[in-house]
């Protein structure tokens, strides 16, 4: 099983040109970012630190070839730098604390949606036109129309201050120790269930908008008549035969969704005080804290190549077509 | 394309779509006629509910909520319709030139394309806007125009690429016309609902990505629009303390565009895909059959 040369030269480009693009951006952009980081520093600067900034951010006497060469090696060691503002953590650290909760929320959200979204999608498909139809599919457009500022922000206003049926920041009580017992798991459910809530529409939507349009293309397929034509029940056609195979643009779509995903994770991060990678990009970005919000774009675009190329190759698992066409 | 207008104006969702698009322009529009106050000016004291004199109450600067969310309407649907507008010819130029040409171009323009497509969007403009400072309309409009073509280059490429094989295109490139007549003559005018899907769905977009970083903060706080109405909002934490009309106007402001769009978006996909058509073309079909079976019933 391979994955063809043309997606490999994919992720490349993307990893290289967000790398490219870290590098660049701060020696080409107008006035030094440096002297406000040491300045931020304050008299926490060592000369040391001092050095580390200066020659991350371009402010050294050397060619350009020079610095990117340096800048690669230390991306080989994982050395993203220190942080700014959580001087001395490094910035592998500041972000480690924090992409746990970001993972759970946003895997909890996509596979809460999944469930709710492909379901309506595959029912709306098989029975197009009808009463569920006509409601649920202009509703999951509006869905993917709607910024998570505003789903956020609504539901933060609702739930958590008019209602008070939930807790309105933090990933868990403050007041309990981290450990694995129920109270600590019940707290972090408690905590996680508005966030999820304000993921949710805009995957819903997606989802059921990808697959009702892969599921029409799908009951067109000879496979289904078979099917039908077998006496199958309805479910068992609907199911097994049809949204089995149309599962798999869905999966396409998600990959490439990640990344609106965890944009949309940053914004709720940031409303409910949710300790994620959202929330740490945000303070990073408001204490200019650079070396963090240039780590953060790495991850982040780590992580959804990361996703794509699992999908490349869950693809090739799944789909006879393509198993067959590569052996 | 005339067919494709028909099927839009025959559609009950489309119109309610077009009306809420129009209605929200023409408020813009006539700005300094509906709301005379300038939007920045302290009226009153902070945080008051809506009342007579301030229909949509006050925001924890004592400014009138109703004229923000007028004027604030200028800058948002502007920036929103030209990120929009700029998007669409981007991605329909480097997806109508790869699918076209095809070869290496086409390879070249497809890696580029799926590349800036799975970086994260989001993350990115945080990342250059922070460098940038605070950031104006323009440079909005450039950072996510430049982060965001490839979706639309994807369909359109595809689309071109199923569409350059046709009989039509063949004969004209046998007749020897140039190649930018071929393409914008005989392709662009079968792409077209395509275009305006991509156009609907790129200005969605721009607009939630404008409101985010808005947002985030990363607007120019002088620039009254609703996603700096949302910033300042938060800042002054009106949800904590219930000011609920300082969230809830630009909220209900966004959340109007982006129903008039998604609906006019539904008809536009189903013009472009027809398979995916669910209402009258369906039921129309439907009668149709029924009509022949009376028929032959009849004749017998």
């Amino acid at each position: 099983m391979r994955i063809p040369l043309h997606r490999l030269a994919v992720y490349g480009v993307a990893f290289v040109f967000a790398i490219v693009v870290n590098f660049l951006v701060p020696r080409l952009m107008p006035g030094s970012p440096v002297d406000g980081m040491i300045a931020q520093l304050g008299p926490r600067a060592t000369p040391a630190a001092i050095e580390a900034i200066k020659a991350r951010f371009g402010a050294v006497e050397q060619p350009m070839w020079v610095q990117f060469l340096d800048y690669l090696k230390g991306l080989a060691t994982l050395d993203l730098g220190v942080s700014v503002k959580y001087y001395p953590q490094t910035v592998v650290e500041v972000l480690g604390r924090s992409a746990g909760w970001t993972a759970f929320l946003v895997l909890t959200a996509i596979i809460f949606s999944l469930c709710i979204g492909t379901t309506l999608g595959a029912l709306s498909a098989w029975r197009r036109g009808g009463r569920l139809d006509t409601v649920v599919s202009p509703l999951s457009i509006m869905m993917i129309a709607i910024p998570p500022v505003v789903i956020a922000v609504a539901t933060l206003f609702t739930f958590g201050v008019a209602l008070r049926w939930f807790p309105v920041g933090y990933a868990y009580n403050p007041n309990l120790d981290p450990g694995l017992n129920f109270t600590f798991f019940g707290s972090v459910f408690l905590h996680a269930i508005m966030p999820v809530l304000t993921l949710s529409p805009y995957l819903i939507g997606e989802f059921q908008t990808t697959m009702r349009t892969s599921m029409i293309s799908v009951l067109g397929e000879d496979y289904v008549t078979m099917g039908r034509a077998k006496g199958l029940s309805e479910t068992a056609v609907m199911f097994g035969y049809a949204a089995r195979n149309a599962l798999l643009p869905v999966l396409t779509n998600l990959a490439l969704m990640l990344g609106a995903v965890f944009g949309g994770s940053i914004v709720t991060e940031i409303v409910f005080n949710y300790p994620g990678l959202g929330l740490t990009l945000y303070t990073a970005s408001v204490a200019r804290d650079y070396p963090v919000i240039q780590g953060q774009l790495l991850l982040m675009t780590f992580a959804t190549l990361s996703a794509n190329l699992l999908v490349d190759l869950i693809y090739g698992v799944v789909d006879p077509r393509i198993r067959e066409a590569r052996t | 394309m005339n067919s494709g207008i028909k099927v839009l104006l025959r559609q009950k969702k489309a119109m309610v779509g077009l009306v809420i698009v129009v209605a929200l322009c023409l408020m813009a529009l006539f700005a300094p006629i509906i709301a005379p106050n300038d939007p920045g000016a302290r009226v009153g004291r902070s945080h008051q509910a809506p009342s007579i004199q301030h229909v949509l109450g006050t925001t924890k600067m004592g400014r009138d909520v109703y004229s923000q969310f007028v004027w604030g309407a200028r800058s948002s649907l502007a920036v929103g319709f030209a990120t929009g507008i700029l998007i669409t010819v981007l991605g329909t130029c480097i997806g109508l030139a790869g699918g076209y040409f095809g070869g290496r171009t086409d390879n070249t323009l497809d890696i580029l394309t799926n590349a800036v497509l799975v970086i994260p969007n989001i993350p990115l403009l945080i990342l250059l806007a922070s460098f940038a400072g605070t950031v104006g309309p323009w440079a909005i409009m450039t950072i996510i125009a430049l982060t965001s073509w490839p979706w639309g280059a994807r369909m359109t490429r595809s689309q071109t690429l199923a569409l350059r094989n046709r009989e039509f295109v063949v004969a004209a490139r046998m007749v020897g016309e140039p190649n930018w007549r071929i393409v914008f003559v005989e392709i662009v005018p079968n792409l077209l609902p395509l275009i305006a899907l991509n156009l609907v769905g790129s200005i969605i977009y721009a607009i939630v990505a404008q409101t985010t970083l808005e947002y985030l903060g990363f607007g120019d706080p002088l620039n009254v629009t609703w996603g700096t109405m949302l910033y300042n909002a938060q800042n002054s934490s009106a949800i904590i303390v219930g000011a609920w009309w300082d969230i809830a106007v630009p909220c209900a402001g966004i959340v109007l565009v982006g129903l008039g769009l998604s609906l006019l978006n539904f008809t536009f996909d189903e013009i472009a895909n027809p398979q995916l058509r669910s209402g009258p073309a369906l039921k129309r079909w439907l009668r149709l059959n029924r009509q022949r079976v009376r028929m032959l019933e009849a004749n017998q």
